[in-house]
């Protein structure tokens, strides 16, 4: 038998000690403790209710600002988050120094294949290999059937291919847009600019990098989302660019030679008004750099900067200039000129014989090499070294292009008395015309130097004094004079007073046994106007010939001074320079004196 | 408390019922139906064909399949419980073996003129049963261990058999709503826990089998898990649907774009823009404000059920409707973040809103159950 234990024992025992019936004790007590059972459970499942409650709620919440956020969000293509999204395309313009656009972006359209999704690979190849006849049907059908999920076909498309493409039809065809980089001028001053390709490549987007050019050289500057794509302002002048190149290529044929280089340079400022390399190249269809041959014949050479030359005669103002500054001469000191003149197993020579003295100036004028020479003996070995030093001459140009780092001038391996002799016309010591322009504007300036630029400046700089103002005052009248009355006569231009001094260099043979005697480097280096000079005019030509007298003359008086004359009467208008009248004084007084 | 300790002299009868009827509730079932047909018109191009028609017809078979549900009385079908569960059993195990392959899992009976997916009606019997299972079962024998390994068998099963359709999406569903049931119904807190912490093992574990011989899920699976956690990995791919609707909420706004102006719904960017992802028409055409009303009715039907279940004293009542509220609210709950990228695509349909035959008439024949619960409710 079962017995349920009898609760409240003691109530009951009580009730049955006073005789009464203790169930209804009993079953009042059962039924007060299923109250209680009941409202417990009660609680609970009301508590539970409120847990259900809250997580209701909590899921409603974020239900409901999930939809809030979404739809206050911009709506944006899944793009932006697609591979290849941090390649970042935009890439600033660059422009001349007037804002005219000499490198810009264009949208265009690159093509790509995802055979997985392709509904027909036979036609879409057969019909791509006819919009594009350089792909062969087979090869795209081999690529498009394999188990290739993805696959370029073309990295730029003209706005008719990308049509015709579509009309295709094919889902697994797919376009992505690419931002390309434009140069409207074409050849127009392509070898500062350079060029670019593209690097690193995704779906959406390809990164665009400068391969040459100030577009290499600046390649994070003009990549830098933090420039807000402010185009990079050059020093360039479109139109005087493109003068200068017209009449350089004109020049170059007329001459017959095989490369030219000018470089127009403002002597206060240093910055780069034209440069010109030839032969050049579209810088919109970069060619491929040469694998043989020369490398300093190839379009993409950039003789201005990177070609070093000896530049001849067109250093004699240097040693003549330096002489005046010591005090060693004037320029009406009288200079032994007797030739040749022997030193140790070498003879130095002059193109005529000039007689057995001629003044400072006459040295100049006639371009003495026996003169210079002479000069140059009283100047010595090491403060000659300065001197050229102080001009910039020992190491590469500053200017902004990748490849000026190239132009590293040629020194002697050991600087000897007869080096200092040669190198004072220009023998023994290669540089590039840029470091001509920097020189001559050092002279011209008043005597500073100044750095050459390829950005636009706001004011002139102020370089190191490396010559008083009136040894450049004199070493300018010279070079007025070589114009007036000697080698470069060719060189007057009416109204603009040009000064400068030709210099002709024997090529010297690559093998390194001495030099070409029909090969020649012919320079003009000049100044306008040389009572005031604003501007420099380096004009370089490679192995010129000119062929309208009875012997071929290649000497720089008669092949770049021509061009030069011709280049300034062109680029002066456009620079806004009025033709004046020289101050009388200028071609006969002297400045300096003892 | 159980009905037989109730006189039930006190409920209507005969055709009187459709008096005590929850109106408030069937109302705002039939608000949110009708804007489901808007969204179904809108998506075919202003067009009844071929959804929204279709949609209205079943709608009206489910809307008389609820009054017919709702006049059985209560302790009817709490009777049936377990009957009706164990014939759902029977339905998974037949669409096992003689269902119709679709999009690459075995769902569906084809009845000829509608197409019954057993896992909906699993949803629905699991939680008549859990409710009847506590109706009967002493209160203070809840939380013992042998009583709670029953019911956790029960939910189980089914389970099971739809993990193997396989449904990821509703058998997840299943577990979260029996889950709910038995803490509605007071097992101890202790269970629970031990149930979570087991969870979370077991979540590590499948993404552990990723890969190796015994991989729990399948590539799909785990590819809709990693477009979850991070959608733009394969905007085009996988994430397709995800990032597409995101752009239809976005472009939406605050106010949307106007009715059957929705271009990335209408310009069939969307797959499944009639079914599982027919929200993101709604929000690309009617805004935060649309999409935001459509959240308010579906939690008015759940405030309705809750007041419904509070003021019910019978147990089983109260627990069944809690229950399909329960269900109910999971359903448009893990649509609607789905949607919006807060839960990882899974097949779940927004309730009475997308196109669909046997999710909306099943889901009517549940509120069916709960509108019986209601007018039979002790008095």
């Amino acid at each position: 038998m079962i017995r349920t234990p009898l609760r409240p024992l003691a109530r009951i025992l009580d009730a049955r000690s006073r005789g009464e019936n203790p169930d209804a004790i009993e079953r009042e007590n059962i039924r007060l403790r299923h109250e209680e059972m009941r409202d417990r459970s009660r609680l609970r499942a009301e508590g539970r209710l409120l847990m259900l409650g809250v997580f209701f709620f909590c899921a409603f919440s974020v239900v409901g600002l999930r939809m809030g956020a979404l739809s206050a969000s911009e709506p944006s293509e899944p793009r932006a988050s697609a591979a290849g999204a941090s390649i970042v395309a935009q890439r600033a313009d660059i422009v001349d120094r007037q804002g005219r656009i000499l490198a810009t972006n264009l949208e265009t359209y690159s093509l790509y294949a995802q055979p997985p999704q392709m509904i027909n690979p036979e036609r879409a190849a057969t019909e791509l290999a006819r919009v594009f006849p350089e792909l062969k049907a087979e090869d795209l059908l081999e690529d498009f059937t394999g188990k290739r999920k993805f696959l370029w076909i073309r990295k730029k498309l003209s706005p008719e291919q990308k049509q015709a493409v579509h009309d295709i039809g094919d889902p697994g065809l797919m376009f992505g847009p690419r931002e390309m980089r434009l140069y409207p001028n074409g050849r127009l001053a392509a070898h500062v600019l350079g060029g670019a390709s593209f690097g690193r490549e995704g779906v959406h987007a390809a990164e665009v990098i400068g391969v040459a050019g100030v577009e290499r050289q600046f390649d994070d500057r003009l990549r830098d989302p933090a420039q807000d794509g402010k185009p990079l302002e050059l020093s360039l002048d479109l139109s005087v660019q493109a003068a200068a190149e017209q009449v350089l290529y004109g020049g170059m044929k007329l001459m017959n030679a095989k490369g030219a280089a000018a470089v127009l340079m403002d002597v206060h400022t240093g910055e780069i008004i034209s440069l010109v390399s030839l032969p050049d190249f579209d810088p919109n269809d970069r060619p491929r750099p040469a694998t043989e041959g020369d490398a300093s014949d190839s379009p993409l050479f950039n003789r201005a900067v990177q070609g070093v030359y000896e530049l001849g005669s067109t250093f004699k103002i240097f040693a003549v200039a330096q002489a005046m500054e010591l005090g060693l001469v004037n320029p009406d000191t009288l200079i032994n000129t007797k030739g040749p003149l022997q030193w140790g197993r070498h003879r130095i020579r002059d193109f005529h014989n000039y007689g057995s003295e001629l003044s400072i100036t006459k040295v100049i004028v006639k371009s003495s090499n026996i003169g210079t020479a002479r000069v140059a003996q009283m100047i010595g070995v090491a403060r000659q070294k300065e001197f050229l030093r102080s001009l910039g001459l020992f190491e590469p140009t500053h200017v902004e292009m990748s490849e000026a780092r190239a132009g590293k001038p040629l020194l002697p391996p050991n600087w000897s008395e007869l080096s200092t002799m040669t190198i004072s016309y220009g023998h023994g010591l290669s540089a590039t015309p840029m470091h001509l322009a920097a020189g001559y504007a050092a002279i011209a300036n008043g005597g500073t130097k100044v750095e050459p630029t390829l950005l636009k400046q706001s004011g002139p700089q102020y370089g190191p004094r490396v010559m008083s103002e009136n040894t450049a005052a004199a070493a300018r009248t010279m070079l007025r004079k070589v114009v007036t009355e000697g080698t470069a006569s060719f060189g007057e231009v009416a109204g603009y007073a040009v000064g400068g001094k030709t210099g002709t260099a024997d090529k010297p043979k690559e093998n390194g046994g001495g030099y070409y005697k029909d090969k020649v480097i012919a320079t003009f280096a000049s100044m306008f106007p040389a009572h005031d000079p604003k501007y420099v005019l380096i004009v370089t030509l490679d192995e010129p010939v000119e062929t309208s007298g009875a012997q071929p003359r290649r000497t720089a008086g008669w092949t770049a001074v021509p061009v030069a004359a011709e280049m300034i009467r062109r680029v002066a208008p456009l620079l806004g320079m009025h033709p004046e009248i020289e101050p009388a004084q200028l071609a006969d007084i002297t400045l300096t004196s003892n | 408390m159980s009905y037989l300790e109730y006189t039930v002299k006190t409920v209507p009868s005969g055709i009187r019922k459709l008096l005590f009827l929850n109106w408030p509730l069937a109302l705002l079932l039939t608000a949110v139906a009708s804007v489901g047909f808007l969204m179904l018109y809108s998506v075919a191009g202003g067009s009844f064909t071929p959804w929204a028609e279709p949609q209205m017809k079943r709608f009206a078979l489910g809307v008389v399949t609820m009054v017919l549900v709702g006049m059985v009385p209560i302790w009817f079908w709490r009777n049936m419980a377990g009957v009706a569960y164990l014939a759902a059993l029977a339905l998974l195990l037949f669409v096992e073996f003689f269902g119709t392959v679709g999009m690459g899992a075995q769902r569906w009976i084809d009845l000829g003129f509608m197409r019954l997916q057993p896992s909906e009606l699993a949803k629905i019997t699991l939680v008549m049963l859990l409710a009847a299972y506590y109706d009967w079962l002493p209160l203070k024998k809840v939380s013992h261990p042998i009583w709670v390994a029953l019911p956790v068998a029960m939910i189980l099963l089914p389970t099971f058999l739809v993990l193997k359709q396989p449904d990821l999406g509703t058998a997840l569903l299943l577990l979260i709503a029996g889950g709910g049931m038995m803490f509605l119904a007071g097992v101890h807190w202790g269970y629970f826990a031990a149930v979570i912490a087991m969870g979370v093992g077991a979540v590590s574990a499948v993404f552990q089998s990723r890969g190796t011989d015994w991989q729990l899920l399948k590539d799909y699976q785990f590819r809709r898990i990693d477009t979850f956690l991070d959608p733009s990995s394969d905007p085009l791919g996988a994430g397709y649907h995800i990032t597409q609707s995101k752009i239809a909420l976005g472009s939406g706004g605050w106010g949307g774009r106007g009715f059957m102006q929705g271009t990335q719904s209408r310009l069939n960017f969307l797959p499944e823009k009639h079914t599982d992802f027919i929200f993101t028409t709604l929000a690309e055409e009617f805004g935060f404000l649309g999409a935001f009303s459509l959240l308010l009715l579906y939690t008015l039907i759940i405030v309705f059920c809750i007041s419904s279940a509070l003021s019910n004293k019978d147990r089983f009542s109260s627990l069944l409707t809690l229950g399909i509220a329960l269900t109910f609210f999971l359903f448009f709950a893990v649509n609607m973040s789905m949607v919006m990228g807060l839960a990882p695509v899974v097949g779940v349909p927004l309730p009475l809103v997308s196109y669909g035959g046997s999710a909306m008439l099943v889901l009517l024949a549940a509120f069916g159950l709960v509108q019986s619960a209601h007018i039979h409710r002790p008095r």
